[in-house]
């Protein structure tokens, strides 16, 4: 009767202390795939507030044409009009979250003003999160353009 | 015993958030590790070296190219075995590491001359690289890379 009390006590144990752990990585991924569709729409946006709170200050964002941007630059570059992004579409392939940093990889169809006129852009896309101040905060993008349909 | 087991029944609750909150940083290795795992993840893609690419590769690897394609670690390490990834040289410059509780993230360019079909190309390209520490060594989940200059849409 003890060993079997005793195996119940451990499976009961085992069973919470998983259950809770898995419930709280599920939170994370919601909270972090709502972080990433704020994000897209603040980007189109060019809402400094919003981007202020979703970027980490050490943001590195390597964008599809090779240019470089730190979190202030790339913030001020879609307030003062540099970089217009009309509107995104995006859809997340994949979400993984090691500790206090997560990846997400994803594809995206990004259409961006340049001098009055659009201009498409076919993307995927890797972005790295970092849990910081109970939140979590964009720190790397990397994008790549993918080959036109014909080419593939 | 039963006053035990209901004691520990009762106590569950309050053990659960407890346990999870204890995110301690685990002890992995140090930022010179990272640097060296990752210059000898691109030494054995450059010898073509599978086996060191297999203990170098964690096993969920997602790599993702300056084509936006990404392959898994099986089918990276059939790319370097079938040569159809080949490199003349490969010199990586690592421009930022962050560390984190047990993983780290490096970032930088790598001039590549690849080699395919007879003729050499060179793809010279942003990298950003996530390692996780794991069975007592630092491990590359990720890689994704964006070219320093891609050619005109």
């Amino acid at each position: 009767m003890r060993r079997f009390a005793a195996i119940a006590v451990l499976f009961a144990v085992a069973t919470t202390l998983s259950g809770t752990v898995f419930a709280k990585d599920d939170a994370r991924v919601e909270a972090l795939k709502t972080a990433e569709a704020t994000r897209f729409q603040a980007n189109v946006d060019a809402d400094a507030k919003v981007l202020g709170q979703v970027l980490d200050d050490g943001l590195e964002y390597v964008h599809s044409n090779g240019e470089v941007n730190t979190k202030k630059e790339f913030i001020d570059s879609l307030v003062s009009g540099k970089r217009d992004y009309v509107s995104t579409t995006f859809e997340i392939q994949g979400v993984r979250i090691l500790g206090d940093v997560a990846i997400v990889r994803g594809t995206a169809k990004v259409t961006v003003g340049e001098n009055g006129q659009s201009r498409d852009l076919d993307l995927g896309y890797t972005d790295i999160w970092v849990w910081k101040d109970k939140r979590w905060q964009m720190t790397a993008w990397r994008s790549a353009r993918m080959p036109p349909p014909a080419a593939k | 015993m039963r006053a035990l087991i209901l004691a520990l029944l009762v106590s569950l609750p309050l053990a659960a958030p407890a346990a999870q909150s204890g995110e301690k940083p685990s002890p992995r290795g140090d930022e010179a590790s990272a640097r060296a795992a990752l210059q000898a993840r691109f030494d054995a893609a450059l010898r073509a070296d599978v086996p060191a690419l297999d203990r170098l590769l964690a096993d969920d690897l997602e790599y993702c190219g300056v084509s936006a394609t990404c392959s898994t670690k099986a089918q990276y390490l059939e790319s370097v075995r079938n040569g159809t990834r080949k490199f003349k040289s490969l010199v990586p410059r690592v421009e930022r590491v962050t560390m984190y509780a047990d993983s780290a993230v490096l970032t930088g360019k790598v001039y590549a001359l690849s080699i395919g079909d007879g003729t050499e190309r060179q793809v010279d390209a942003y990298f950003l690289v996530v390692l996780v520490w794991r069975d007592g060594r630092w491990q590359m989940t990720n890689q994704s890379s964006t070219l320093l200059q891609p050619a005109p849409k």
